[in-house]
């Protein structure tokens, strides 16, 4: 008879000593293959007859249901080992630098979304203009005529071509929009207009290429009360403060009358430029009450319609708003200043989300 | 515009603060560009009396004083030679500042002797250049009182910024004028005396041209002294940064600055003849008294003798009749010159001069006899001497331009509920005689106020009298919407295209819409893009490009170290200088490592095909949806000419270039680096407005779908393209995709051979594919892929 005692001890014993999966599986070939020792006991139980073959075959089942269950646990305990010997030489030193896949957006570009959003939520149409104007259009039209003081103030680059003999020029302002505007639509007009603009002018606080926004509402009501309350929900909303503070100071344009110029309030703190704290005036635009000769110029009737005009330039909106101190580096084209002031592509200015 | 407080007050009569009057200043639109204290710099300057003076026993140069300050006597070492007994002095403390040099005064011992302060020379106090000596004061100053107070030191530099139309504040009299109009003072009546002269001039004046010059008065003066200015005058001019000349000079000056009037005084003995206003001639030239020749031409207005041209009118006098120490007779001129012509001429001449900034302005022109009889009587008090009648060419307008306003027009205008009373109070104050008349209000214009002409100017006059911060501010929402769109396509287009581009990894740079001509002939033709006054030589055109400015900033970044760089512009670009020939455009450019600075192998540089994808996913971006899109390779000249394609949208439109830039620009641009690019025509992208917002139908296949590869042995120049499209052209149907997956060139495949792999999906709508479907399409692709390509399928 043979000593199943033993038999359990042995397997037991062997099965505690396999180290790795390849001689567990030899393991289990010697015991519970096709010629293993149990399965052979197995077969030979058909040899035995009655009570024998019964309590042989009891004892053999239990057995071999034991080694089955050993395996299984040494099976899971070797593979817990190779997973953790796998971790651990799969580590990796997580704190290698990764870079970022985007690029970026330009201040002068967001400055001109977050006034197009603002604007355009106050139904403000975004209408545009060629950066070479007619003389016609940049001043005449706009009541400057040909020896008016203002024209020199303007310091402007004349091109080789010419319009009614007139020479062209690359626009001084965004205010010939207005007249291209007013030319090709009728009254109510309510539009701004940004794009860039030329003076001959180039030393630390002026750049011979800027940009501007232009204003411009005509309709049969809108005064200078629209005027201002226009101008102080745009200027709230883009300094993102409701403590702004504002001043509206006599001035003179051309094309408007009464002119004003707008003082925003602010205090500085080290080099910071607070927005909406403080007693000093910063100027942040020009504006005012279209001049009835500019109407007449366009064929709009003055004692029908009237309305208003603001500009103002989008760098000063940037500097002030972002803490850009140099206005030139604008245009440097410095890969440093684009990513320390540049925007994220995927962010739009918004006023239901956020405006910068 | 310059002027001091004390000056202001001599016009104004006021009992506001003086930061009052300035905040006026700037509510009215005389814009308060600085105010400055300039007696704070003297603040602790005292004037002494020297009690005692000897020589200092250790030094032969300096001497030992005792001065009386007042409230004690001090000792100080003094090494001015004018020092005296009994003089009056400028006394620096111990702890006042020097204005010169910001030198503290500290109590020292020289060469032995206790010196407490100092005495101060003009040049230590800033005052002058005067360094010989100490300042002697007059006798009557007081001991021990401030010296910025008894010297009139104390006082306020006001600068204020004059817009162009408020000609009339180009003096100080027109300030006050105007702040009185505002309520803070009373304008003080000026006694106006006439000259009655004792003789007929000498020299007469004729008019050639009275469109150029209306009306000129002179007023000879015979027998003049001519001296420096008295010390009240000097101050004066002074006290605005003016350097007093000589009396004659000095009292122009001081009544332009005073009352706006700009006068000029000739030397009478080196006038030949009769004065004669008219136009020059071309070819004239006139020496003028800043020392330059200038070259005149016909329609510039001259002041001349029967021999030569004496000075350019309303803008500058001439060399020739200047009067200098010597002079003896004067004729003093005081004329109205055109504001157009003066401007012209001024212009041209490039001429900036005080009395051209007022003539081009226009000039009140009943100052015209007031500012002659006021100069020649300063003349006289100063000068000495005998006056003529004063002679008057020409007319000076008697009559006043009028206006009638309504008061609903002002109202409807400003926003602002104003009384018919209070606009007439207003323009009353401002000179205006406003009178009721009827539903108007009658006003009439004063004569120094050449920028008024209608209604809208008056209701300017009354808002900024009224003050801007009474405007209302009134809710612009409550009128009713006009716009239907904010954006129009093309708009949208744009900023969609930036901020995808910008999402793939460019940054957005702006460059100027100027550019370099010797470096932009690549691009455009440069004849036809100058610019008349360029800022710059390297910014002589508008861009045909907007390469070059790109490559310029490139070429700057890799000067900085920046050794892999993705970039892109959206802007402008020129064909020539006529407003219609603009168009939009955007530029993206890489150079250097795909992956920079990493830690990775991957080190691998930008190439073609990663802008290519860039501009294929952006126009995806931009036009989605079922479109066309072809590739070619006929890029423009400036693309490598082997590595750059062109992208057709819809078979016809031309919407991108790709490529690498060609290596002789590259070089141009000293640019050692290759530099991938894209552009996009983005004008050209097609801006149809949606006409639904649903999306075609989507058919999925729920039958098997099976891959089949192919690779091909082929010569080097079959394109990728002529595969996919043999492929697919197949069965439109059942095939679903043709995609390359492996390309590679060996030797051993033949010269100039290559071999390409393609895999092929397939998959009917209708039914599995059976092995005999599949088999029969696999060799259809074949075939057809051998007949397009003339290659062979590797087996």
């Amino acid at each position: 008879m043979v000593d199943f005692t033993k038999l359990e001890q042995e397997i037991t014993n062997s099965l505690s000593k396999v180290t790795d999966l390849e001689s567990l599986k030899e393991c289990r070939i010697k015991y519970l293959g096709k010629k293993g020792e149990i399965s052979l006991l197995m077969k030979e139980l058909a040899n035995l007859s009655g009570e024998d073959r019964k309590t042989q075959a009891e004892i053999l089942n239990t057995l071999k249901n034991k080694t089955l269950g050993l395996i299984e646990d040494k099976t899971e305990e070797l593979n817990d080992k190779n997973l953790n010997e796998k971790l651990s030489s799969e580590t990796l030193d997580v704190t290698l630098p990764v870079s970022s896949s985007l690029g970026s957006i330009h201040p002068i570009t967001q400055v001109i979304e977050e006034v197009v959003t603002i604007f355009g939520d106050l139904d403000f149409y975004v209408a545009e203009g060629p950066e070479v104007e007619t003389d016609y259009n940049n001043f005449t039209a706009l009541n400057t005529s040909e020896h008016h003081p203002a024209r020199q103030m303007h310091d402007t680059f004349y091109v080789e071509t010419q319009t009614d003999n007139m020479q062209n020029v690359l626009r001084t302002h965004t205010s010939p929009v207005q007249i291209r505007s007013m030319l090709e639509h009728k009254p109510p007009i309510r539009l701004i207009a940004p794009g860039k603009t030329f003076r001959c002018d180039n030393d630390q606080t002026h750049s011979p290429m800027f940009h501007q926004v232009e204003g411009l509402v005509i309709d049969q009501e809108s005064n200078m009360s629209h005027l201002k309350g226009c101008l102080e929900i745009f200027l709230k909303t883009f300094f993102e403060t409701d403590k702004l503070k504002m001043r509206f100071r006599p001035s003179h344009f051309p094309f408007t009358e009464p002119s004003a110029e707008v003082d925003i309030g602010y205090t500085k703190k080290g080099n910071q430029l607070i927005i909406g704290e403080g007693d000093d005036w910063l100027e942040i635009l020009g504006c005012g009450m279209v001049h009835p000769k500019v109407l007449q110029n366009v064929n709009i009737d003055p004692n029908s319609f009237q309305g208003y005009a603001f500009g103002m330039g989008i760098e000063r909106l940037a500097m002030l708003k972002y803490g850009i101190s140099d206005l030139r580096t604008f245009f440097e084209c410095d890969l440093r200043w684009n990513k320390h002031y540049g925007f994220s592509p995927l962010n739009f200015p918004s006023l239901i989300r956020d405006l910068s | 515009m310059k002027f001091t407080y004390s000056w202001l007050k001599e016009h104004l009569e006021t009992k506001h603060q003086y930061n009052e009057v300035v905040d006026k200043l700037t509510a009215i639109g005389l814009e308060v560009e600085s105010a400055q204290d300039t007696g704070l710099a003297y603040k602790d300057f005292i004037v002494g009396q020297v009690l005692e003076e000897e020589k200092h026993p250790n030094a032969d140069k300096l001497k030992l004083c005792k001065v009386d300050i007042g409230r004690e006597k001090v000792d100080v070492v003094c090494g001015a030679p004018n020092v005296t007994k009994g003089m009056k002095v400028v006394y620096a403390p111990v702890g006042s500042i020097i204005p010169v040099n910001q030198m503290k005064i500290k109590a020292a011992k020289i060469r032995g002797a206790e010196s407490y302060g100092m005495m101060c020379s003009e040049y230590e106090l800033g005052i002058s250049n005067e360094h010989d000596g100490i300042i002697s004061l007059e006798e009557d100053a007081e001991v021990g009182s401030s010296f910025a107070d008894s010297s009139g030191m104390n006082d306020i530099l006001i600068e204020i910024g004059i817009t162009p139309n408020r000609q009339d504040c180009l003096g100080v009299l027109g300030v006050a004028r105007d702040l009185a109009a505002a309520g803070v003072g009373k304008l003080k009546n000026r006694e106006f005396k006439e000259e009655k002269g004792s003789f007929v001039s000498p020299i007469k004046i004729e008019i050639q041209d009275y469109d150029m010059c209306p009306a000129f008065a002179g007023s000879y003066i015979k027998n003049v002294k001519n001296v420096a200015s008295p010390d009240w005058l000097q101050k004066k001019l002074k006290s605005i940064g003016l350097r007093p000349i000589s009396a004659l000079v000095d009292i122009t000056n001081y009544v332009m600055f005073d009352q706006n009037r700009p006068l000029h005084v000739y030397d009478a003995d080196k006038v030949k003849g009769k004065i004669i206003v008219r136009s020059a001639q071309d070819g004239e030239s006139f020496k003028a008294l800043d020392e330059n020749t200038y070259n005149l031409k016909n329609g510039m207005c001259t002041i001349s003798d029967e021999e030569k041209v004496l000075g350019l009118g309303g803008i500058m006098g001439g060399e020739s009749t200047g009067c200098n120490l010597d002079t003896i007779n004067v004729l003093l001129e005081s004329a109205i010159f055109d504001n157009v012509n003066t401007a012209r001429t001024g212009r041209d001449l490039s001429i900036l001069s005080d009395a051209r900034y007022r003539f081009e302005r226009g000039i009140d022109p009943r100052s015209t006899l007031e500012g002659i009889h006021y100069a020649t009587q300063l003349i006289l008090e100063i000068c000495g001497g005998e006056c003529s009648e004063i002679v008057l060419s020409g007319k000076i307008s008697d009559s006043l331009n009028t206006i009638d306003i309504s008061c609903k027009n002002i109202v409807k205008r400003l926003g602002l509920d104003i009384t018919n009373d209070e606009i007439i109070l207003i323009l009353n104050s401002l000179g205006f005689g406003a009178k009721k008349n009827g539903e108007s209000i009658h006003c009439t214009i004063p004569s120094w106020r050449q920028d008024i002409h209608g209604e809208a100017d008056i209701s300017e006059e009354i808002i900024r009298i009224k003050g801007y911060e009474n405007i209302p501010t009134s809710n612009i929402r409550a009128i009713s919407k006009v716009n239907k769109h904010i954006l129009n396509s093309s708009q949208k287009t744009i900023s969609k295209a930036k901020h995808f581009i910008a999402s793939e990894g460019y940054n957005e740079f702006i460059t100027f819409s100027f550019s370099d001509s010797k470096k932009s002939n690549f691009f455009g033709e440069v004849e036809k893009l100058k610019i008349i006054n360029p800022i710059s030589e390297e910014l002589d055109i508008l861009r045909p490009s907007l390469i070059p400015n790109l490559l310029g900033s490139i070429k700057k970044n890799i000067a900085r170290g920046i050794d892999s760089l993705s970039i892109f512009e959206a802007g402008s670009q020129f064909s020539s200088t006529t407003p219609e020939d603009q168009i939009n455009s955007i530029c993206g450019m890489k150079y250097g490592l795909r992956n920079s600075k990493t830690w990775r192998n991957e080190k691998k540089e930008f190439d073609i095909f990663d802008v290519k994808n860039d501009l294929l996913n952006v126009i995806n971006h931009l036009v989605p949806g079922n479109k066309k899109i072809s590739i070619s390779d006929e890029a423009p000249s400036w693309y490598h000419p082997g590595r750059s394609g062109k992208i057709i949208l819809n078979k016809k439109i031309e919407i991108g270039y790709f490529g690498e830039l060609h290596p002789r620009i590259a070089n141009k641009f000293k640019i050692k680096t290759r530099v991938n690019l894209f552009e996009l025509m983005i004008d050209n992208v097609p801006l149809t407005e949606k006409k639904t917002t649903n999306k075609p139908q989507l058919i999925l296949s729920d039958f098997q779908s099976t891959t089949r590869d192919f690779a091909f042995i082929l010569d080097k120049d079959v394109k990728s393209s002529d595969l996919i499209k043999a492929a697919l052209n197949v069965d439109t149907k059942i095939i679903k995709s043709a995609e390359i997956f492996d390309l590679f060139e060996d030797k051993s495949l033949g010269n100039d051979k290559k071999s390409m792999a393609i895999k092929v999906i397939l998959q009917s709508d209708e039914k599995t594919l059976d092995e005999n479907d599949i088999n029969s399409l696999s060799s259809k692709i074949v075939e057809a892929i051998e007949k397009s390509t003339s290659g062979t399928v590797r087996s």
